[in-house]
């Protein structure tokens, strides 16, 4: 058989990096072929390569036995070929029709084309209401719209890079439903993820990637996830050592009745929240994205001030009137969801993004940046937390999404906080981060500092929380102990299907039947 | 064979330094084949333009005295600019300093005083940063666009200043026309040596370089102007008050245009005329993205600009060209100056195999 | 250089001539030719206030001819700018000096100083040094005919005026415009407007529709551009040109022009300056002297009332009339010039009302 798609010993350098290295591999019709590799292991330049939307110094790409010449991001399209971001490439101010129709080069009529993105969109289990501006879609949403645009152009190869990071359980399944069904169709997938049950689970091939070679191809249904691993990350992965939380007699966080009207209309509303996080112990929320995390999380951070400044306590002092800074001063550190743009500035060097929160640490005297010390600072955070970097004068921007996200949290436990609050601590981050990532937040907590992790990731969650809440429509569920609750129990609380909260429409109907 | 321009994962540190070198040297062979086309020489055309202006003490006085304000108010301008705030209204913020100042150089009741030219530098000053703080005041509290609060205010300025000196301030001994009286001897700058014109007003934009690269490459404030400029949400994950970003930034715009226009009125003007500024307000902000918002590019930046004035001039005195030629070249060189910065930042590839 | 060529021997002989005739001190200014600046506020022009100055050095060159070399600065508004370029102009060695506008007169005050044996000469200048000179045409000359011109021939008697500044130049012949045009129909009145501006024809097309507008039949524009012409030519109303002969803009409906011919004072000045007796002066010539002129009077107005006009300015040329012969009263009624009296040129100069019968105010 004629592969789809063959790539031939295809090299792309980048200024003090070589993104891929004699890169080779092929993809059957109808195959769902897994890409693995651990973040800045050159897999997203390699998608980005076949899709078109970067050139490589070498090598060829032939599609259905054919070369491409010329190669671009319309070349791909008209060969069939979608791609889905891992940071999308989405309008912001207009409606997901109208981003939708901005990728469909056949005349259409927009009424038409919302009804086939709303068919399309119940098919393949993925609910969104077409009309809707995609300024207000929370990241899970977002994909969806990515997702549906590329199906409606009936491709021949969907790329997906790290598609699952934001889904429900039960919503994974359904996507690999429809994965698998589009490979029954005849299109071949390819799956960029880092998740080694979920490659064994729907991939038929996948080749490994490390530091921009390929380590390996594999057959993960008959290959262990200790030796897909293994090819990963060229060593064992290191085992999380949770130990029994010890937490302290007082809380450190206490929020008492909660509310706060969204600030956009298609925001959610926070009715009367109330849950305590104490030191020693990892609180995790759980929830379907766009159920109120944003909003909770920058009332939490001092993004945005709360008017009764009881309702959030932190050590005890009435906390909701003190922005950002006053926050930190009380003993706050915050990892944000977005780490370019919010948890880090993109055009600036590490040594700059460390000063960002790391200011307070001792490297600003007298008004002026002492950039001595400030190098210092953000040269241990890149030692100890084993972020791969040129350097420390490297752009936030330059750095993989992992290893930035280790940057940042490693800033934010630098402030020796009692109380830190992170937000999809591993989203789009590869499993060796991920896995440092989690263990460095339950030392912390085991220190006897407080933690709160909003996250989607359900697996997360379950690996190192103590105890977990879960928000669904703006409400938040009663306390459930890890050891005592299972992913089902959180699942129906996902969905408030509990019947402890009305379900709101969008959102919930993923999970239904 | 086909063409992309494309942006480089990182800006190119060789480019930095190339840019601008063949910027002139690509201007130079434009401008030299322009003049040779139009039957000049070339080599005196390029003489009499970069060479000329800056061969005698005179020369190098009259650069500083045009460059200074350009300097000094782009050092204001930057320091905004590089937090986003978008004052483009330096003009009539200078033009308000010029007011001020001649208003108590005028009016003071003590003209022998050696504190009125301290007065009208704080005058001057003043003035500049309250007309820049009327649109910091909208912006911050109605998220008013600044950029055209601040053009608009400009108009204002001028008309307030054309009614002052055809009314109220105007010369009684001058026939009426347009214009105030000359200002008192105490009240101006001295001169370094009275066969030049360049003053110690200098010296003030020379602190304002210094102040404004310690402020934007050391201090922890202007460090957090750069984060509400590059990273707006990230100012605010950071928990720096975006309001403050907008004060700073107006207001340090406003004083610079402000002190500039009183440099202007204590110096070579010596009096209040309909036109005080010959747009040094609105060329300060070519000055300071020429000069790439830094303190160093924009004394160069500032130079450039001023030498391409005189060279201009020169051109015009000593080979007799129509002031629309030089214009054209100057304007060469400021394409080719911002056309090779985009190469920093971009590179064009070939893309496609033979076909 | 032992070559000689036929000009330059032809310059040594005139420059042996020289010496016969004036003395020794005259051989370096014939060796080496007279050089003369002029800087120019604005930019180079067709017609208007650049082109009867560029005129002026035409009749120079044409004086003089390869005697003298002539550098012209334009578009040097700025009296930050103008100064550097008096001095630059000083320091190349011209020895004579022009500045065009009112505006450069505090930078030529300040330069002319530093180079004593430098001869400036400033139009529409009120400062004197001893090596500072002024010249200026006495307007309200011209503009007072070209007004009695206008009032034969307004209907409405309504004159509409466009006025580039409110500065005593351009407000003192609007005056003699309305008191000329009264002479003929004392009930005639004027709008005046004024654009703040010598050269903006947009913002003059709409001053001057609006002035048409409001019933005005006549109108002038004292700015740098014929757009008051053409406009009202297009709207088939008369009009009166100034600085130049604007009668190409509007060949029917042109009545006249008050002109400038500033020719005598830049020869004067240079003949001066070549054999050294420049003095500083202080020039007000009008239409006796020539300097002030009018166009060719419109065919269409009758012979009759042609006849009175050219009389009308033999008269004033002789003195027999004056145009601000009392009583002459303001907007606001008050008398400015008792009957019998007459305006002191230095009132004149310093004009800064409006005659009674105007609308409009400066501003």
């Amino acid at each position: 058989m004629i592969p789809r798609l063959e790539l031939r010993n295809i090299c792309k350098r980048y200024p003090g990096v070589v993104a891929n290295d004699d890169v080779s591999l092929s993809i059957l019709p109808g195959e769902i072929h897994a890409v693995l590799g651990e973040n800045g292991a050159g897999k997203s330049t390699l998608m980005k390569i076949i899709y078109g939307a970067v050139q490589a110094d070498s090598g060829e790409i032939l599609c259905d036995g054919n070369p491409i010449h010329s190669h671009n991001p319309a070349v791909s399209r008209a060969l069939g070929i979608e791609m889905v971001y891992q940071h999308f490439a989405l309008f912001e101010s207009v409606s997901v029709v109208e981003n939708i129709a901005l990728s469909v080069t056949t005349p259409f009529n927009l009424a038409a084309l919302s009804r086939k993105v709303l068919e399309l969109s119940q098919r393949y289990g993925m609910p969104i209401d077409p009309a809707r501006l995609v300024h207000n879609l929370s990241v899970g949403e977002r994909q969806r719209v990515e997702i549906l645009r590329c199906l409606l152009q009936n491709p021949k190869l969907l790329i997906l890079d790290e598609p699952t990071s934001v889904l429900t359980p039960q919503a994974v399944l359904r996507l690999f439903d429809t994965l698998r069904q589009l490979a029954a169709e005849g299109c071949s997938i390819l799956y960029i993820s880092h998740k080694l049950d979920e490659v064994q689970t729907l991939c038929d091939t996948a080749t490994v990637f490390r530091n921009g070679r390929v380590t390996g191809t594999a057959r993960p249904k008959q290959t262990t996830a200790t030796e897909l691993a293994r090819m990963m990350v060229g060593s064992k992965l290191p085992e999380m050592h949770v130990s029994p939380p010890v937490p302290a007699e007082k809380p450190m966080l206490e929020i008492r009745g909660l509310s706060a009207a969204a600030t956009d209309i298609y925001g959610v509303d926070l009715a009367d929240i109330s849950f305590d996080v104490f030191g020693g112990e990892i609180v995790g929320i759980a929830g379907v994205s766009g159920n109120g995390q944003a909003e909770l999380v920058s009332l939490l951070s001092g993004e945005r001030l709360h008017p009764q400044s009881n309702a959030i306590r932190i050590g005890g002092i009435a906390s909701g009137h003190l922005d950002a800074d006053g926050r930190r001063r009380a003993g706050i550190a915050f990892v944000p969801e977005e780490r370019l743009g919010r948890g880090a500035v993109p055009a600036h060097s590490l040594i700059e993004n460390g000063l960002l929160t790391g200011h307070r640490l001792g490297s600003v005297r007298h008004g002026m940046v002492d950039r001595k010390r400030a190098a210092d600072f953000s040269r241990d955070i890149v030692e100890k937390f084993k972020v791969k970097t040129n350097g420390v004068r490297a752009k936030a921007q330059s750095l993989s999404g992992g290893n930035l996200q280790k940057f940042i949290v490693g800033r934010e436990i630098a402030l020796q906080p009692k109380l830190l609050l992170v937000s999809q601590p591993t989203w789009g981050v590869d499993v060796g981060a991920a896995a440092f990532i989690r263990q460095t937040l339950v030392d912390l907590s085991r220190a006897g500092a407080a933690v709160l992790i909003v996250s989607e990731e359900l697996d997360e969650l379950f690996e190192i929380c103590d105890r977990l809440l879960v928000i669904c429509n703006g409400r938040l569920s009663k306390s459930l102990i890890r050891t005592q609750t299972d992913r089902e129990e959180v699942g129906l609380l996902m969905t408030g299907l509990d019947g402890s909260v009305v379900a709101n429409g969008g959102d919930s109907l993923a999970l239904h039947d | 064979m086909r063409f992309t321009i494309e942006q480089r994962p990182e800006p190119s540190a060789v480019m930095r330094v190339v840019a601008p070198v063949a910027a002139i040297a690509l201007t130079l062979v434009v401008g030299a084949g322009l003049f040779a086309a139009l039957g000049h020489n070339p080599v005196a055309m390029l003489d009499a333009f970069f060479i000329a202006p800056l061969n005698s003490l005179n020369g190098l006085s009259e650069l500083l005295l045009k460059a200074s304000p350009l300097i000094l108010i782009a050092c204001g301008l930057a320091v905004g600019f590089r937090a986003n705030v978008w004052n483009i209204g330096a003009e009539g913020q200078l033009i308000m300093g010029a007011i001020a100042a001649t208003g108590v150089g005028l009016f003071y009741p003590n003209p022998d005083s050696v504190l009125l030219l301290p007065l009208m530098f704080l005058a001057g000053m003043a003035a500049g940063m309250a007309w820049a703080a009327i649109p910091a005041f909208l912006r911050a509290r109605m998220n008013t666009s600044e950029i055209l609060v601040t053009l608009m205010l400009t108009y204002v300025a001028t008309l307030f200043l054309s009614w002052l000196v055809h009314g109220p301030w105007r010369d009684p001994a001058g026939f009426n026309y347009p214009q105030t009286a000359m200002l008192p001897p105490y009240a101006l700058f001295a001169p370094f040596d009275d066969a030049y014109r360049v003053n110690h007003s200098v010296f003030i934009t020379a602190v304002a370089v210094v102040v404004m690269w310690i402020f934007t490459d050391r201090s922890f404030l202007g460090y957090k102007m750069a984060v509400a400029g590059a990273a707006p949400l990230a100012a605010r994950y950071a928990g720096f008050r975006e309001s403050a970003a907008i004060w700073i930034g107006l207001l340090a715009g406003g004083a610079a245009a402000g002190v500039a226009g009183m440099a202007e009125a204590a110096g070579p003007l010596g009096q209040l005329s309909p036109n005080v500024s010959p747009g040094y307000g609105f060329a300060a902000i070519i000055v300071a993205f020429v000069g790439r918002l830094n303190a160093f590019g924009i004394v160069l930046a500032g130079l450039l600009m001023s030498l391409l004035f005189l060279g201009g001039e020169t051109v015009q005195v000593s080979l007799g060209l129509p002031s629309a030629l030089t214009r054209v070249f100057q304007g060469v060189l400021l394409f080719f100056l911002l056309a090779a910065d985009f190469f920093i930042f971009y590179r064009i590839r070939r893309v496609g195999g033979q076909n | 250089m032992i070559k000689t060529t036929r000009r330059q021997f032809l310059k040594y002989g005139a420059v042996g001539a020289a010496i016969g005739a004036t003395g020794f001190p005259s051989i370096l200014r014939a060796a080496e030719p007279l050089k003369i600046g002029q800087v120019n506020a604005s930019p180079a022009a067709e017609i208007g206030w650049a082109k009867q100055h560029a005129l002026g050095i035409d009749a120079i060159k044409a004086e003089f001819g390869d005697k003298v070399a002539v550098t012209v600065i334009d578009n040097i508004f700025m009296p930050q700018d103008a100064e550097r370029v008096f001095r630059e102009l000083a320091s190349a060695g011209n020895k004579l000096i022009f500045g065009t506008s009112f505006s450069l007169g505090t930078p030529m005050q300040k330069v002319a100083p530093r180079f004593p044996k430098v001869a400036f000469e400033h139009c529409s200048g009120i400062v004197h040094l001893p090596n500072l000179g002024t010249f200026e045409a006495k307007y309200y000359e011209g503009a007072y005919v070209a007004g009695a011109a206008a009032g034969y021939m307004s209907k409405a008697g309504k004159i509409g005026f466009v006025g580039g500044f409110p500065i005593p130049d351009i407000v003192g012949p609007a005056n003699a415009i309305l008191l000329g045009a009264q002479s003929v129909n004392p009930k005639a009145t004027c709008n005046v407007v004024f654009l703040n501006s010598w050269y903006d024809p947009g913002k003059e097309k709409e001053a001057a529709l609006a002035l048409l507008s409001q019933g005005c039949d006549v109108v002038c524009g004292m700015t740098d551009t014929g757009t008051c012409v053409q406009v009202a030519g297009e709207k088939g109303a008369w009009s009166i040109g100034y600085a130049s002969d604007l009668a190409k803009f509007a060949p029917e409906f042109h009545l006249t022009a008050f002109m400038m011919d500033w020719t005598s004072d830049y020869v004067r000045a240079a003949k001066g300056v070549a054999d050294g007796t420049w003095k500083s002066e202080e020039r007000w010539d009008g239409l006796k002297a020539g300097v002030v002129k009018l166009a060719p009077f419109n065919k269409k107005i009758p012979a009759e009332a042609q006849a009175k006009l050219v009389q009308l300015e033999a008269d004033i040329g002789s003195g027999k009339v004056h145009p601000y012969a009392g009583e002459i009263k303001d907007q606001d009624g008050k008398v400015r010039v008792p009957a019998g009296a007459m305006l002191s040129d230095k009132d004149i100069r310093a004009t800064n009302w409006l005659v009674a019968g105007m609308s409009g105010k400066l501003a």
